[in-house]
């Protein structure tokens, strides 16, 4: 007994690295209403509250050339009445309840949500359920919800420095793909935005088939279930199929590198790669390269870049891994006395090294780790398991990937991580950006 | 003209008759034609809600250890508040607090920052520090394998950090650039012009992260002096939440900290803030394209007695549950995309403030519409409906609030913090639906004055100062970003450029 205790404790202290410590298994149920509905259930005792996530698989890569921000500003549209429900009703109700709700879009996804008391549950499916069915659109309310858009547009984006940052990457990086737009959209297409439009963007896309209803919290999934029928299963199915032609990016051919002039205090510089979409197979080992580079302040770019040569205020890089092939980009902001081209070869020389020699073992096990450190922490509220088990049956059309990419990512070799740098760090498919302040005279780059 | 009269006639049929395939109620575009009129349904029987356990000791060297048991995920969270924040900084050292608290990560005396940092990466643990005005703190959070190491390396930051030279340049270089940043951003500017104008020259109107100078006279004395002063057991809170047992979580603190010497902590004797003065400060940034807004004055500190009726107050003002500004400025106006009234509440003091964003040209109309919300809330008496939803909001949402362990912990932390009595923990939704419209109706009248508002607006000045005498700020003084010195007493830098970080 004792000796095999030691002999246990000797083989734990000769293991030179240690595993990651496993977080619990989700315990979901997933089914599909007759009118299209996918619903996912998970029962979480833990706290008297539920959280309602119904995500409609429509973004601003859907957007129709010319109405930029039409996804987003259709979100905002969805909080104004429905057939039983008032203007503003709908936020109203929750708060007296004490309960929170909100709504966001992505390029892929617009996410309805709502978090209760969970003896509320019947509420929170009655309101989603008639704004599906019955939305009130009209001339006076979308023009008014329209310029509180633009006021989300002016705070979010052009009256903050480095705002824009993200509008300028894709656009300088995206062709044809929609992704060349933030999902925020421009002002003129938002102006451009008619009451015909949103007519048409509820019919095809606010249908049960295109949406996913995940419930956590403190419910009896097979009573949640009848609920859920009774409430949402009685909103007709959709007249057509929803369209999915979503124009793909060519392969980029060249290297692509711009300087462009920005109000912001400190010079700003972009690497960005295009990059596979989430869920396929070398989207893990990208994501592992992501942390070795930037994650915490003994990565790379943090370590070297920040720490030892101060050549950057702050950098950082990794993958953006959503529905559609994406981009794998770094961004510093310049230290002042250096060059913006230093900074650029100096990220540049990251990547390249990722490509030249295998990192190493003790920086995929940190890599591990902080990634168990990441599902772990990502999954204490409700809210966060919900948006999990969403996002694996919306994106990844697979709910097992709600857990299974834990051990995906602990098999994961420094080889791959080698062979999908070689992959896609490449000069051809790079786009280098400078951005320099206004008004400042451009430094010698040659 | 007979047949034109028929024809219109017709015309204006189909107008109605197509109206009338909208459905019955006005706008509403039906998906599903039959789609029933009908009320919400009834909830369903509740749960009874109790606040989880946790447990408090005090050790003998006075260090108060706050555990909260949570299993649900392997992983166990440390919090260490520290008594002393920017409010301790002396008045030419302003950013000491922060300066002090950004270099705890940064190199212990058996630790290089490079290992300290390499040894918390490959632990997978998270580390944070950072300074308020009244506290300083470390966070630290690792998986349960790692509880004790992650202790021990909680307590050597605290207690032994190095503070060396080469660490102290880097994290004050990296606090100048922030503020270079910082200065670009109007929602910072107005809250540290907004700070001035409500605390004047006390520590809370100071600026919290430092100017230039400051930051530029601290030296090495100066951040171990306040690491000596204030860094002591019988000055902190160390709060232990998650995946451990109470008896786990107290002895190890003891093995780790137990050790650790009490010494008195004597604060300097801060000055009482201004009274409230009608001032409007703008200050102009030619190339913004929103004006950022605040408006309000002095309040309460955390620990008055009318603390909840004045919370009630204010969130009806602009809170969750019933908020009069943003029903007056987005949903019936659209001038903004948020506006809310947060009632901040410090150690020493308090303030009320409404804050919001617009467009430049609407700038003149939305202040306007602020006062007239501040006049209407004292002045007449709230609803019983307003008070009710502001209640049943905060009643309603306490389950929220205790479901994450760190959200637990933060709850008994804030009331271990501030001295106040500990059932407060058990007592909240009583203490809420006590509070009547006549409350209300007494502080707004006492505490409100919206006849001394302190104003600040950031934005292109030359766009919308003519509008101010228009809504009864016929007096205002006008501050270029450029020229922007917190710490003068009109805002104007006397110098060139004396305390804006230099490009």
């Amino acid at each position: 007994m004792a000796g095999a205790a030691l002999a246990a404790l000797v083989l734990a202290a000769a293991a030179p690295l240690l595993a990651a410590v496993r977080p619990p298994r989700l315990q979901y149920e997933i089914t599909t209403l007759s009118n299209g509905l996918t619903v996912v259930l998970e029962e979480d005792h833990s706290t008297p509250i539920v959280h309602l996530n119904l995500t409609y698989h429509v973004g601003s890569k859907n957007e129709k050339a010319g109405r930029t921000g039409f996804a987003h500003l259709f979100e905002h549209l969805m909080f104004k009445g429905s057939k039983n429900v008032d203007p503003e009703g709908h936020t109203s109700m929750i708060a007296s309840i004490g309960g929170q709700s909100n709504a966001f879009t992505t390029e892929d996804e617009t996410t309805f949500w709502e978090t209760a008391p969970s003896q509320y549950l019947p509420l929170l499916l009655w309101l989603e359920a008639d704004r599906m069915a019955t939305l009130r659109i009209n001339k006076e309310t979308f023009t008014n919800e329209r310029d509180v858009v633009k006021e989300e547009r002016r705070l979010r984006i052009d009256n903050q420095p480095y705002g824009r940052l993200n509008e300028i990457i894709y656009d300088q990086a995206f062709t044809t793909h929609p992704y060349k737009h933030q999902p925020i959209g421009s002002m003129a297409d938002l102006d451009a935005a008619s009451v015909d439009d949103v007519l048409d963007f509820y019919r095809t896309f606010y249908v049960p088939e295109n949406a996913t209803l995940t419930l956590v919290g403190d419910i009896d999934s097979q009573h949640a279930l009848q609920l859920v029928t009774q409430y949402l299963g009685r909103v007709p199915k959709a007249a057509k199929p929803v369209p999915r032609d979503i124009p793909r990016e060519p392969p980029q051919m060249a290297e692509r590198r711009v300087t462009l002039r920005t109000p912001w205090p400190l010079p700003a510089v972009v690497v960005a790669y295009h990059i596979t979409n989430d869920g396929n197979p070398d989207s893990y080992p990208l994501h592992v390269a992501g942390k070795v580079l930037s994650d915490g302040q003994s990565s790379r770019i943090q370590q070297k870049l920040v720490y030892d040569k101060q050549l950057a205020v702050a950098a950082f890089g990794g993958p953006n891994l959503i529905e559609d092939p994406n981009l794998f980009y770094a961004v510093a902001i310049v230290q002042q006395g250096r060059t913006p081209e230093e900074v650029i070869n100096a990220l540049i020389a990251e990547f390249d090294l990722l490509k030249s020699q295998p990192i190493a073992d003790r920086e995929l096990q940190r890599a591990k780790n902080q990634f168990a450190r990441d599902y772990i922490l990502g999954r204490e509220s409700d809210q966060e398991k919900a948006r999990i088990l969403s996002h694996a049956v919306v994106i990844h059309h697979d709910i097992k990937t709600a857990d299974g990419e834990f051990e995906i990512f602990q098999g994961l070799t420094t080889a791959d991580v080698q062979r999908v740098a070689r992959a896609y760090f490449t000069a051809d498919n790079r786009t280098v950006l400078t951005l320099l302040p206004s008004g400042r005279s451009e430094p010698d780059t040659k | 003209m007979k047949a034109t009269r028929v024809a219109a006639k017709a015309a204006l049929c189909s107008t109605l008759c197509a109206l009338c395939l909208c459905g019955t109620v006005r706008g509403v575009f039906a998906q599903a034609p039959n789609w029933p009129s009908e009320f919400p349904p009834r909830p369903l029987p509740a749960r009874s809600v109790n606040f989880p356990p946790y447990q408090i000791q005090t050790l003998p060297n006075g260090l108060q250890v706050i555990a909260v048991l949570h299993h649900e995920q392997p992983a166990v969270s440390m919090r260490m508040l520290i008594r002393a924040g920017s409010a301790a900084d002396p008045q030419a050292k302003t950013g000491l607090a922060h300066l002090a608290a950004a270099l705890l990560d940064q190199g212990t005396t058996t630790q290089s920052a490079s290992e300290f940092n390499d040894a918390i990466d490959f632990m997978g643990a998270t580390v944070n520090t950072g300074a308020g005005r009244d506290l300083s703190y470390a966070n630290m959070i690792v998986m349960k394998d790692s509880f004790d190491s992650g202790l021990r390396m909680l307590s050597e930051m605290v207690r032994h950090p190095s503070f060396a030279d080469a660490e102290i340049d880097r994290q004050r270089q990296q606090l100048l650039s922030s503020l270079q940043v910082s200065f670009d951003d109007p929602d910072f500017i107005a809250d540290a012009v907004f700070d001035r104008l409500v605390y004047g020259f006390h520590p809370y109107g100071l600026p919290q992260s430092g100017t230039p100078d400051t930051l530029a006279s601290i030296t090495r004395a100066d951040l171990t002096a306040f690491h000596q002063k204030y860094f002591v057991p019988n000055n902190a809170i160390l709060a232990v939440v998650g995946d451990v047992t109470a008896e786990e979580a107290f002895a190890s603190v003891r093995r780790v900290f137990g050790d650790w010497e009490r010494r008195d902590v004597r604060g300097a004797p801060s000055i009482e803030p201004p009274a409230p003065t009608r001032r409007l400060v703008v200050v102009n940034k030619p190339d913004a394209v929103q004006t950022e807004v605040r408006v309000g004055h002095l309040g309460i500190p955390r620990n008055h007695p009318d603390y909840m009726a004045v919370n009630l107050a204010i969130r009806i003002l602009g809170g969750e549950g019933s908020n009069r500004l943003h029903q007056v400025l987005r949903t019936a106006r659209g001038l903004t995309y948020g506006a809310q009234a947060d009632f901040d509440t410090y150690k020493e003091s308090g303030d009320f403030q409404a804050e919001t964003n617009t467009r430049t040209a609407a700038t003149g109309e939305v202040l306007r519409l602020i006062v007239d919300e501040f006049w209407r809330l004292q002045r007449d008496r709230v609803s019983e409906r307003e008070l009710s939803d502001a209640k049943a909001y905060l009643t309603g949402s306490f389950p929220l609030t205790i479901e994450t362990p760190n959200a637990i912990a933060m709850q008994i932390l804030n009331v271990v913090f501030f001295g106040l009595p500990i059932e407060q923990l058990q007592t909240f939704r009583d203490r809420v639906n006590a509070v009547t419209v006549d409350d209300v109706q007494r502080v707004a009248k006492q505490y409100l004055k919206p006849d001394k508002l302190s104003v600040v607006l950031v934005g292109n000045a030359s766009a919308f100062t003519s509008e101010l005498k228009g809504v009864g700020f016929p007096t205002f003084e006008t501050v270029d970003l450029d020229s922007l010195d917190l710490t003068a007493v009109d805002f104007k830098a006397s110098g060139p450029l004396a305390k804006r970080p230099t490009p």
